[in-house]
């Protein structure tokens, strides 16, 4: 063993540790930054949710938000004051996930014949029809009022309370989203999904059925988005209707175009990217969405696909890892 | 197992494309067929494999009948098949090309008791079926990124990988040069089982008239004859259908003969040429 190794698994050690550093110091950051984190947290699982259509089964839908809205009534519905019902926040969490997946299912059918603009168009009235259905359904929503007065949330006793106890269960939910959409990425249904992709009449032709192939996406990822939903209401302990804009579908879509699609690694960066930047740029807020645009166009001219190279993605770091760390003489 | 056409027509609008086709093909041969452009063969591959309904009359596979079937589930019951344009996914490499040819059919395995491949499994029958077509070099390859040759060479891997009693080879051999033509029928004819029809449909008569059991002709949407290579070549029909008559030929040559007469410069160079 070379010392060239040695010096290659130390520096790995360090990467390694400096990530778990950063990582464990946020809590000890004012609370102004926690929250940033939490939201950049929050924006990775929905972005990696809605990659699922998006990137893997290549179907644009603009209206991911609407099963985020879904989640996150569901949590004001059944752990508020408004009738008087009280479930535990874990409950909700999976009653979330599950509304988001059959609005998911119920969105995938009556698309399922129709591709890219024509697809595009449908997902976002489908989001804007959620969000207006929320907005007029007062005596169940309190229509644009909202709701106010949310349970606060814990979590088998543990209370979820300040930006910092949502930051350590946003960090936990944040890894197993991504490993499972990883685990799916490499499973024959992340293979299959690609190859719809690719092309829907031959992936027919080799006897998958593309419906459930379709449907299925359509339901893991907004199950995710339901689930996130369900984790925004706990914490801001209000919801109303105009938090789930048309904006707020397209900053999602964003991330992924912006971070490179069907690219895990590359979803976080846009994340990162697109959540960081606003805040930066507080003092020049109403120019928020020139901003947006131009950095899409930048990113599109000189980076076509997405800031992050889809080689590197986290199949790639895991394989460099593992030979460094297993036959380190192969690299 | 056989695959039976009935009685088949296919109509596109007033066109009519094939006309009361009835066909038999059994496991254990090679067919082809052929005929002049336009004569109906693609539509037969097609309409077999789901991607157009018939008109009229049913495909039958064995005692099921396929034509009214979506396709996804005519595949399921042991039909595979390549396409005239090469169709794979570029994206994806060539193992996982034929990997996703064994996506599960059915969620509810554990209910109904089927057997599903485990991913070892999965792997060492690609990994064989790559052995077989000679593609192994190339397994983590982007299946877009190989020479042309190679790429239809894959695309006969994935029909054949799944082991389909029934698969229908749409011009095999569209593209390719002599040598790689000639390779293709050698792989071709090496694929023949007794638990297996190769049905072609090609151009490339060299290579119908080397490997075909049988070859049925199709002529504007007709069986035209049916028969061993020999028997079809010797068919007066045929010669018709696809070289013209010895009148039409001869009218052919005297009107070529004319158009150099004059051409002047060009019918010389032309003739220089020869």
């Amino acid at each position: 063993m070379g010392n060239s190794v040695i010096v290659r698994r130390l520096g790995l050690l360090a990467v390694l540790a400096l990530c778990v550093l950063l990582l464990s110091l946020v809590p000890f950051m004012p609370s102004y930054y926690v929250r940033v984190v939490d939201s950049i947290l929050i924006y990775i699982i929905l972005a990696v949710g809605l990659n699922l259509v998006v990137g893997y089964a290549g179907l644009l839908d603009l209206g991911f938000i609407a099963f985020y809205a879904v989640g996150a009534y569901a949590y004001a519905l059944l752990a508020s004051g408004q009738f008087d019902i009280h479930l535990p926040f874990i409950v909700v969490l999976f009653i979330g996930a599950a509304a988001g997946a059959i609005a998911g299912v119920l969105l995938g059918f009556p698309v399922l014949k129709l591709r890219g603009d024509y697809l595009a168009i449908v997902t976002l009235s489908f989001g804007e029809i959620i969000r207006i259905a929320i907005n007029n359904a007062d005596d169940i929503t309190n229509g644009p009022q909202g709701i106010a007065g949310l349970d606060r949330a814990n979590l088998f006793g543990l209370p979820l309370t300040s930006p910092v106890h949502f930051y350590w269960l946003l960090l936990v939910l944040t890894v197993l989203v991504c490993a499972g959409v990883y685990y799916m990425e490499r499973s024959i249904l992340g293979k299959a999904w690609r190859a719809l992709r690719e092309d829907q009449d031959v992936v027919r032709g080799l006897g998958i059925n593309t419906t459930t192939l379709k449907l299925l996406a359509f339901a893991l990822s907004a199950a995710i988005g339901g689930a996130g939903g369900v984790i925004f209401g706990s914490f801001q302990r209000f919801v109303s209707p105009e938090s789930f804009t048309f904006q707020e579908s397209l900053l999602v879509v964003l991330i992924i175009i912006i971070g490179g699609v069907g690219n895990i690694v590359g979803v976080i960066a846009g994340a990162v990217v697109l959540v960081v930047l606003p805040e930066v740029l507080h003092f020049a807020a109403q120019y928020r969405l020139l901003i947006y645009g131009v950095v899409l166009v930048t990113v599109i001219v000189l980076r076509p696909g997405g800031l992050v190279s889809p080689r590197f993605n986290l199949g790639f770091i895991i394989r460099k890892v593992r030979t460094l760390w297993l036959s380190p003489s192969k690299t | 197992m056989a695959l039976a056409l009935e009685n088949v027509s296919k109509h596109f609008g007033s066109l009519v494309a094939i006309k009361n086709l009835s066909l038999s093909f059994d496991v254990g041969s090679i067919y082809s067929i052929i005929g002049p452009n336009g004569a109906g063969k693609s539509t037969v591959v097609n309409m077999v494999a789901g991607s157009y309904s018939v008109t009229s009359g049913t495909i039958k596979l064995g005692s099921s009948v396929l034509s009214t079937l979506p396709k996804h589930r005519i595949a399921q019951l042991g039909i595979s098949r390549t396409y005239q344009n090469l169709r794979l996914f570029d994206g994806m490499t060539v193992l996982e090309n034929l990997e996703v040819c064994f996506f599960p059919q059915s969620w509810l395995t554990f209910l109904t008791g089927a057997k599903r491949l485990s991913k070892a499994e999965r792997l060492e029958i690609c990994h064989a079926c790559l052995a077989q077509f000679h593609l192994s070099d190339v397994a983590d390859v982007l299946a877009g990124d190989l020479p042309y040759g190679r790429q239809k060479i894959l695309e006969l891997a994935r029909a054949f990988v799944t082991e389909a009693p029934i698969v229908l080879l749409d011009e095999p051999a569209a593209g390719l040069n002599h040598t790689e033509t000639k390779d293709m029928a050698a792989m071709i004819a090496s694929l023949k089982r007794a638990d297996r029809a190769i049905i072609l449909v090609e151009h490339d008569m060299d290579l119908v008239m080397s490997i075909s059991d049988r070859i049925d002709v199709l002529n504007y949407g007709e069986l035209l004859c049916s028969g061993t290579p020999d028997l079809v070549r010797a068919n007066e029909k045929v010669q018709e259908a696809y070289l013209g008559t010895t009148e039409e030929l001869d009218d052919i040559r005297k009107l070529a003969q004319s158009r150099r007469a004059q051409g002047g410069l060009r019918a010389n160079a032309g003739i220089v040429r020869h």
